[in-house]
């Protein structure tokens, strides 16, 4: 059902804006220079070098440029051929904060258990994710997901490794029952046009090359509240949340604001966040007591928000829907 | 008197079985004892217990003799069980509502849902016996029989948490922006409405070519011509009050807003 979500999705806000008023559907910021993403063609101490969407680039690589691959790295730990994101320093587009090498992530319900290999089903609009939790990382992951069974909830961050996902570090502390168990939420009642919670991330273009793929710094969110009676479609599978979310289809713009970073950008919904729903888990980072997953932010936009993949979430805040 | 109070018993056992069977069929997620059973047989059961008590309670009021003996006997058995029941759902989930009126008996199993479920069953045992129907007791109805049943609905009023909570859902409905809403009533809405019918002419079709939701508003997109060229004719309906406020505008189809308007 999410059809044609560009053309449509701009249509809508533009209709939106044009019956509700411009503060109701603010135009979406466009994905910011400093977070670029591709297929790594090579790395030195000094430079790399990478193939993205709109050619090859090469950016400078200084002592602070820090790295990522399953834990932190040395720049020589890099390989050609990597999926790589990169955080550049704003205002200096050229130079390199931070690096990512074949980052992803792993959200949904376990559906099939085979040794140290899980099949997570991501949601109705997203294909299934095949993960495997290695030894070295099976306590870290087993403290956090103790029960690694059909039926139950699964999110941890790690590494692609070709089709399938390395599990390496939990994202959350997983409910002690199965989805189908979740207690009753109460009806909410309460009604705010700013709801603070839980962003965690999703990768719109998860094993596809980020080389040819401009969906690899797409700016949006995948949003847990989305309309069931329209775009979420007859397959829906999404929960209500337990965040007072306001119902939105896709095309509708919202703002967050990373609470940790203070940073803020006006994100389009562009996918249901089926997964996410299923989540009312508090983030850890900024020290927050707000419950519940408000959206599941791309990638680049998570990035681009100040937010740290690795840790899995940033504590947020949701304005949306008011005329 | 004895008589009078066994009459009453069919009457009340019948509402509080129509109100448990409708409480229900709105809300159809498993509740109370269906949680004991597993995962794929909680909605079949939680349907089928709502027929149960639906055809209870019609039968309590429109049979006699021996029908009516085996539909009251029926229901005692039914209280019975739902009795046992409630009392391993208290020791299995302590928090856990008993859901006897569907998602209302948010409150978990205590002493006042145990003690209301026996009463019912002793109210049940009751009346079996009874020669007349529930109609035959209520076309020779009493005064005695309206102040007995005031007396004993006030007492199952008190043993009921699920009246507080339809008091707080009442008085605190669900926000117009997390309300669903089909789409089959909002284009009712809309087509009740004045922005409908002044650009009703300008429609090519009156099944929208796209619909979506912005928190307490729905939205509808409809393929118009407005003379030679082709147009968006868009309304904004309002997700609650009686009386929802209609916005429209006409929109060139590729470029943008061309003329607006709306009802308060």
């Amino acid at each position: 059902m999410a059809a044609e979500p560009a053309a449509n999705g701009h249509d809508r806000r533009r209709l939106t804006a044009a019956l509700l008023g411009p503060d109701a559907a603010p135009e979406p910021d466009r994905t910011p220079a400093h977070v670029v993403r591709g297929t790594l063609t090579d790395i030195s101490p000094h430079m790399l070098g990478l193939a993205a969407p709109g050619g090859d680039r090469r950016f400078i690589v200084t002592p602070q440029t820090t790295f990522w691959h399953g834990g932190e790295r040395t720049a020589r730990e890099l390989r050609p051929g990597q999926d790589v994101l990169l955080r550049c320093v704003p205002g200096a587009e050229l130079v390199v904060e931070r690096v990512w090498a074949d980052l992803a992530r792993v959200t949904g319900v376990i559906t099939a258990v085979d040794g140290d290999t899980l099949r997570v089903a991501a949601g109705h609009d997203r294909a299934p994710v095949t993960a495997v939790v290695p030894y070295r990382a099976s306590g870290r992951i087993r403290v956090r997901h103790p029960r690694l069974e059909e039926g139950y909830l699964f999110d941890a961050v790690g590494v692609r490794d070709g089709d399938a996902v390395r599990a390496l570090v939990p994202a959350t502390t997983q409910p002690p029952y199965p989805v189908v168990e979740t207690p009753p939420r109460p009806p909410t009642v309460r009604q705010a046009a700013r709801v603070t919670g839980t962003a965690s991330w999703y990768d719109p273009v998860l094993g596809r090359d980020t080389a040819a793929d401009a969906r690899g710094t797409l700016m949006g969110l995948a949003y847990p509240a989305l309309d069931r009676t329209g775009d979420c479609g007859p397959a829906c599978d999404r929960a209500t949340p337990c965040a007072p979310l306001p119902l939105l289809s896709l095309g509708a713009t919202v703002r967050l604001t990373n609470e940790c970073t203070r940073t803020a950008a006006v994100l389009p919904v562009v996918a249901c966040g089926a997964a996410a729903s299923h989540f009312c888990d508090r983030c850890a980072a900024c020290g927050s007591q707000a419950s519940g997953r408000i959206a599941e932010l791309t990638l680049a936009a998570f990035v681009a928000l100040g937010g740290q993949p690795e840790a899995g979430c940033c504590t947020a805040t949701l304005t949306a829907g008011e005329p | 008197m004895i008589d009078a109070l066994r009459e009453t018993q069919v009457w009340l056992l019948a509402a509080v079985l129509l109100l448990g069977a409708a409480a229900k069929a709105v809300d159809r997620t498993a509740q109370g004892p269906a949680v004991l059973l597993p995962v794929r047989l909680r909605q079949p059961f939680t349907r089928l217990h709502a027929a149960l008590e639906a055809v209870l309670a019609a039968g309590l009021m429109v049979l006699s003799g021996a029908a009516g003996e085996v539909v009251r006997a029926a229901t005692a058995a039914l209280f019975a069980v739902a009795l046992v029941a409630l009392l391993r759902l208290r020791r299995r989930d302590p928090e856990l509502g008993c859901g006897c009126f569907g998602g209302l008996s948010t409150e978990p199993v205590g002493w006042r849902s145990l003690t209301r479920c026996a009463l019912f069953l002793g109210a049940a045992a009751a009346t079996v016996g009874l020669p007349g129907s529930g109609w035959a007791a209520l076309a020779d109805a009493t005064p005695r029989h309206g102040a007995l049943l005031a007396v004993e609905a006030a007492v199952v009023a008190a043993l009921s948490p699920e009246i507080r909570e339809a008091w707080r859902r009442l008085r605190s409905p669900v926000p117009c922006a997390l309300r669903e809403v089909s789409r089959g009533r909002m284009l009712r809405r809309l087509r009740a409405s004045g922005e409908w019918r002044e650009r009703r002419h300008l429609l090519v079709s009156t099944e929208p070519a796209d619909t979506w939701r912005h928190a307490c508003w729905w939205l509808a997109r409809f393929p118009g011509r407005d003379g030679e060229r082709s147009v968006d004719v868009v309304f904004a309906v309002e997700v609650s009050g009686r009386r929802p406020e209609v916005r429209a505008l006409v929109a060139d189809a590729a470029v943008g807003a061309v003329d607006a308007g709306g009802t308060g």
